[in-house]
């Protein structure tokens, strides 16, 4: 029993995480019906900010504090922004017309030089990470909670709230839900859809700048591929969800998280991306919309 | 028979040797070069990535067949390429340590690439029901899982992989089978097949409904595909004598996507050059150490920016060198044909678009069915041709219930549509979509298409004759190989027309064939609608608003309104019929006008 609970515990706080960078696919899909397979990167890339600002402004020895741990994951969310802006700016908007798998390799092409450009500037070998201060796990009951996972689950119940104040209860939201209806009926009702999307990557991005600098806190180290698999599987949880549904999003990547760490922690770990992927599998040929998706039929 | 011993069987024998020319010509040369050249140190290097590109070839031009002819969006083909190389590895390492001819060895690759098509089948048959990115992620995710079960499986090596494989594939075995996939993706290109595949890619429903079993046609592309997926896996293996399952992530099948984009979606040549170019341009760039795949990626992208349609667009190199088409004879006798809708109805969700349809057309009838804007009259032809299954009642054709019956199926009974919203093989010349509405009357089999069969050859004239007949009395001939959605719109309409005659049809849907025309064309094309009834002797079932053209070519009217059928009769009875004028001009109009609610 104890072991199922703290099995569930790292499971919430491993899909907070996912959560997090789900968000940031599903809000691109709905604008944009891209899938940002640059994405994961960009979450990697908010882990290298806060290990090269950490390294530069906190001392080695030094237990980091709180606010330097804000700092820096300011710092990150606003180079991942930028960036994600960029991105969009430069690789996706030439080709926004042509047939999505263009726009696809596009997004695998930006993938690999996020990749092989950190290959470069970074070197290929994990280094450790430290942005958070040093505390001891919360034990009781014979649960022990990590304070990374505190802080991790703490933090995207905040994101996640304010997301949702920003996507349901303002013009920049309701320009975002309308653009992913139906973009040219949106520009003609007077929104302009290249600032929704803009703004879309920057939410996105910064969002994943913080699941960057939380996952590289869980599992203390950081290197240029860290962003291949957790990308791809908050990918997974995004179409779980039902991929361009907000609140789909956050179901998802709770629910993938659980399933991987229970898998993990009952059989063995090396099962738990075959078991992520199954799981997508299963849904997609049950429900193809995910588990909070709208179906949409084609008018013949 | 004489000809059993003569000349047709040397003929026949002949004929299907002469399309391999190309193979058997290329054996001693590759030989000659792996004798004289591969044997040098200096070249050790250079050999090594000419085998690596052949390899490359193999999965680019497997992969196009699916993602490129067929349209469908697979990006997990290291998966099967992993099934081919480990099943061929497994065998090769406890099989014979000498295997002189080397028979052993094509033996692995089969059963190899057998397993990876079976592998195919079993990923495409419930996935390919998905479609675009949903496509993509699940194969992907099957890519994954075959790569995860190979690490955890101790009889595969685990993480660590196989090794040594004996080293049995070489230059020229790697390249002597490029150029035979190369060849038979040609052949199933050029074929009936090869067109059904572009059917789905350019429009699935007008691909059902010009008679193209889409279902089954994407799951033979996908299955076709791994299975050269696992030939170029088990080349590898052998080539390289090792195999690791960290060679065949889904990197590995974004790089193989990649080859099939950039070459151009659908082109075989362009597919092969994108394989070259990739496989080569990281090894050329190794001189820039760390930076080379930063500018791999760049090139990737920039390359995307510049040529969205890829290097070749869907064109072939062999295109530009001489076009020939194929030419032939006959036609296809019509027999009687009926179709009986009985009291059906369609609800979607609480909406019933029709209700208690019931309609009878005979042999060589010429039918109207107007109404207003939503009145269902589309959804009626959708019906008809099984779109969408009726909530209720039923729906006979050609004296067969056609209850569960795909588009196909209908289409093979003998009925064929066109479109509101012209729905033509946009990218595809105008005689290709013809060409393609005349895959169901073929009996060609996939090998035969391969073979270059005799069967296969008279068929392929055939339909060329056949469909050449259909674009010259539509007025298209001057058109033929002009893309779809190049032509003016009233040509499209009328290509349309001619694509649904191709099917052999005995029941004709037309659906606003006037929309978007001008007097004059309205004119020649109710002249055209009557010409079509006499030549092909087909019914015709006709949706217009254009009242005059309604009036002056049907001889029976059927008038929807909300879904109800409120009128029926001749065009003069239809005329002044009170319930008729009501729907269209409103209840107050035919008081004013006709009296209150009855007038003669």
């Amino acid at each position: 029993m104890t072991e199922l609970l703290q099995h569930l515990v790292n499971g919430v706080s491993l899909g907070a995480i996912y959560a997090l960078i789900a968000l940031g696919y599903t809000m691109v899909y709905g604008v944009l019906k891209l899938i940002n397979f640059a994405h994961g990167d960009v979450f990697m890339l908010g882990a290298m900010v806060g290990w090269y600002a950490s390294a530069r402004w906190t001392n080695e020895a030094r237990d980091p504090s709180i606010a330097g741990a804000l700092a820096v994951t300011l710092l990150a969310m606003v180079v991942c922004g930028t960036v994600g802006f960029v991105i969009e700016r430069a690789a996706y908007r030439p080709l926004r017309g042509s047939p999505r798998i263009n726009s696809l390799i596009t997004a695998i092409g930006v993938s690999f030089f996020l990749e092989y450009g950190g290959q470069y500037l970074f070197g290929p070998n994990p280094r450790a990470f430290g942005v958070l201060p040093h505390r001891a796990n919360f034990i009781g009951g014979g649960i022990s909670v990590g304070y990374v996972d505190l802080v991790t689950i703490g933090t995207s119940i905040v994101l996640m709230a304010l997301l949702q104040r920003i996507v349901f209860h303002t013009r920049m939201g309701t320009a975002m839900r309308a653009v992913s209806w139906n973009p040219s009926v949106a520009a003609l009702m007077g929104v302009n859809i290249d600032l929704v999307i803009s703004f879309t990557f920057v939410l996105g991005s910064s969002l994943a700048a913080v699941a960057g600098i939380l996952y590289a806190s869980k599992y203390p180290s950081v290197h240029p591929l860290m962003g291949l698999m957790p990308g791809l599987k908050a990918f997974v949880a995004a179409v779980l969800g039902g991929i361009g549904n907000v609140p789909g999003a956050m179901l998802g990547g709770l629910l993938l998280g659980l399933a991987e760490q229970l898998v993990s922690g009952y059989t063995s770990s090396s099962w738990r991306d075959a078991v992520a992927f199954s799981i997508l599998i299963l849904i997609l040929l049950v429900k193809p919309s995910g588990l909070l998706g709208r179906t949409d039929a084609e008018k013949v | 028979m004489a000809g059993f011993f003569g000349g047709s069987a040397v003929k026949r024998a002949w004929r299907g040797l002469r399309s391999w020319i190309p193979f058997f010509a290329a054996i001693p040369f590759l030989y000659l070069v792996e004798a004289t050249l591969a044997s040098q140190p200096s070249l050790e290097y250079a050999f090594q990535n000419i085998n690596h590109i052949g390899i490359a070839i193999i999965l680019a031009v497997s992969l196009n067949l699916v993602n490129g002819l067929t349209g469908q969006f697979s990006i997990g083909h290291a998966g099967f390429m992993a099934v081919g190389g480990y099943v061929s590895a497994v065998m090769l390492m406890r099989g014979p340590a000498q295997d002189p001819y080397r028979l052993f060895f094509v033996l692995s690759i089969l059963a190899g690439a057998g397993a990876a098509a079976v592998a195919g089948w079993i990923v495409g048959k419930p996935s390919l029901r998905l479609r675009g990115d949903y496509l993509a992620i699940v194969t992907l995710g099957f890519g994954e899982i075959i790569r995860v079960i190979i690490e955890n499986t101790p009889f595969f090596g685990g993480a660590i992989g196989l090794s040594p494989i004996p080293h049995r594939a070489d230059f020229t075995w790697i390249w002597a089978t490029a150029v035979a996939t190369i060849l038979i993706a040609k052949r199933l290109r050029d074929s009936s097949h090869g067109r059904a595949f572009l059917s789905v890619r350019e429009d699935e429903v007008a691909a059902e409904a010009m008679g193209i079993d889409t279902t089954a046609y994407k799951v033979r592309a996908f299955v076709i595909s791994a299975f050269f997926a696992g030939v170029a896996g088990a080349l590898s293996g052998a080539f390289e004598g090792n195999l690791a399952p960290q060679s065949f992530t889904f990197v590995r099948s974004f790089e193989i996507v990649a080859m099939v984009v950039l070459g151009g979606m659908g082109s075989i040549t362009g597919a092969t050059i994108a394989a070259s170019v990739l496989t080569i341009l990281p090894e050329y760039l190794r001189a820039l150490a760390n930076l080379r795949m930063v500018i791999y990626s760049v090139a990737l992208v920039v390359l995307m920016l510049v040529r969205p349609r890829g290097l070749l667009g869907t064109t072939e190199l062999w295109d530009f060198v001489r076009r020939r088409r194929p030419r032939a004879k006959g036609k296809r006798e019509a027999t009687e044909a009926l179709i009986d809708v009985r009291r059906a109805s369609i609800r979607f969700g609480g909406l019933t678009a029709v209700s208690d349809f019931s309609l009878e057309v005979r042999p060589r009838e010429l039918v109207a069915l107007i109404g207003p804007n939503g009145a269902g009259k589309t959804t009626v032809f959708n019906l008809l041709t099984g779109v969408y299954p009726p909530s209720d009642g039923t729906i006979v054709i050609m004296g067969r219930d056609t209850r569960g019956l795909q588009p196909h199926a209908i289409a093979h009974l003998g009925v064929a549509r066109t479109f509101q919203n012209i729905r033509l093989f946009r990218e595809l010349s105008a005689f290709d979509n013809v060409r393609i509405a005349c895959h169901h009357l073929t009996r060609e089999s996939m090998g035969a298409a391969v073979r270059h069969g005799e069967l296969s050859v008279v068929e392929e004239r055939w339909i060329a004759e056949r469909s050449e007949e259909l674009l010259e009395i539509m007025g298209l001939s001057h058109r033929l190989e002009e893309l779809a959605k190049n032509l003016p719109y009233g040509e499209q309409r009328r290509l349309e027309i001619a694509r649904a005659l191709a099917t052999g049809p005995q029941v004709l849907l037309l659906d606003e064939p006037a929309a978007g025309t001008n007097t004059r064309e309205k004119g020649e094309l109710m002249q055209l609608i009557r010409s079509i009834r006499d030549r092909f002797g087909v019914a015709i079932v006709l949706i217009e608003h254009d009242m005059r053209l309604v009036m002056g070519v049907s001889e029976r009217i059927l008038v929807l309104d909300h879904g109800v059928t409120i009128a029926q009769g001749l065009p003069r009875e239809i005329q002044s019929n009170p319930k008729v004028i009501e729907a269209y001009l409103g209840e107050k109009y035919a008081k004013e006008h006709f009296g209150s609610g009855a007038a003669s």
